[in-house]
């Protein structure tokens, strides 16, 4: 019975090594929003386990183990913000300014719209973290009392709307400064904003690493206020 | 040989990740932060760092490899939206909608605000 459990979640395991490993190939050669591979590898991995009919039972300790590592995975979001803290020191107001009302904005916004549109409280809350990049959010979730997975699946479409409509957004509005620009991306789109800015150039993908790792720490800050207020 | 002794190195740094996550999550709890573990023992980290007190060669090695493939680590999690089918049913385009205007409106207050206080220091140094 046992060695069952661990040929399965051995099993579950390679999936998802092998539906990352795909989507990353297919992301290199096809950039774009859509090819980012968090959004092609979880289909994959719903489609594999659903046909093998593993299910989410079977895969669910696969899941746990991985799920694990976005522990140290956070904590080792300090170094690329170290090797920039130049970026942050030469532009410290501008940048903070910008990803605290950032924030805020998207954060106060979602929770009132989710409530005029008669979402449950579970879910007006999972939407009060959905710019924080996914590790910090899935992990502040339970403080809210929100669903981490909703929470995940949140964060990931956000950002990936952010990619979509970011870039062009602030360019109709005119704002063509590279701080600007990769602080916007990396405060509302976290991590995919981040890969977005460094196709724009190295300042634009520093301030937006900087801000996504500054911006989770202020959601993980106001979420609790936020959701206490308005939802 | 070269190869054997890097792997060994980089066990030892994702020891080093786990250890400053788990002294996170101590210190959060014991001081009832409303701050998540991770999230202390990545500022734990980056104040070691910038006291040198942790050189970054120390752990650059592994902290690049989960920077890079940070995206693996959250598909689990994405996954078990598979239960979630009558949720997005229901709520799934009113989600949508919401993420569009909020994203929408987050990327330009923060373009904005960025911008406007570059040109305010511009204007009197």
């Amino acid at each position: 019975m046992s060695a069952r459990i661990t040929l399965l979640t051995a099993t579950s395991i390679a999936i998802t090594v092998g539906a990352y490993a795909l989507s990353r190939w297919i992301g290199i050669r096809r950039p774009s929003p859509l090819t980012v591979p968090v959004f092609l590898a979880t289909p994959m991995v719903m489609v594999v386990i659903t046909v093998t009919h593993i299910g989410l039972s079977g895969y669910s300790r696969a899941g746990g183990i991985v799920t694990y590592f976005l522990g140290p995975a956070t904590v080792a979001l300090a170094v690329p913000f170290y090797r920039r803290r130049r970026v942050l020191l030469d532009n410290m107001v501008p940048l903070c300014a910008g990803l605290v009302t950032g924030t805020v904005v998207a954060m106060v916004s979602a929770v009132l719209l989710a409530r005029l549109f008669g979402q449950s409280h579970a879910l007006q809350a999972a939407f009060s973290l959905k710019t924080a990049t996914a590790p910090v959010a899935i992990a502040e979730a339970p403080q809210v009392y929100a669903d981490p997975t909703l929470v995940a699946g949140l964060v990931v479409v956000s950002a990936l709307l952010g990619t979509m409509i970011g870039p062009k957004l602030l360019s109709a509005l005119r704002i063509k400064g590279s701080v600007a620009r990769g602080t916007a991306l990396g405060t509302i789109s976290s991590g995919q904003g981040v890969a977005q800015s460094l196709v724009e150039g190295e300042l634009t993908g520093a301030s937006a690493s900087i801000s996504m790792a500054l911006a989770a720490i202020v959601v993980t800050l106001l979420a609790p206020v936020v959701v206490r207020i308005f939802a | 040989m070269i190869r054997l002794r890097l792997i060994l190195v980089m066990l030892l740094q994702l020891a080093g990740l786990m250890a400053l996550n788990l002294v996170g999550r101590w210190i959060a709890h014991t001081l009832r932060l409303p701050v998540p573990g991770n999230v202390v023992g990545m500022v734990i980290l980056f104040v070691l760092l910038l006291t040198r007190l942790v050189r970054l060669e120390w752990i650059d090695a592994t902290a690049t490899v989960f920077n890079r493939h940070l995206a693996f680590f959250f598909i689990p999690i994405a996954v078990g939206l598979l239960g979630y089918g009558s949720v997005i049913r229901t709520d799934g385009a009113a989600m949508i909608l919401i993420a569009v205007i909020t994203v929408t409106a987050g990327i330009a207050a923060t373009g904005a605000v960025v911008t406007w206080c570059q040109r305010t220091s511009q204007r009197d140094p």
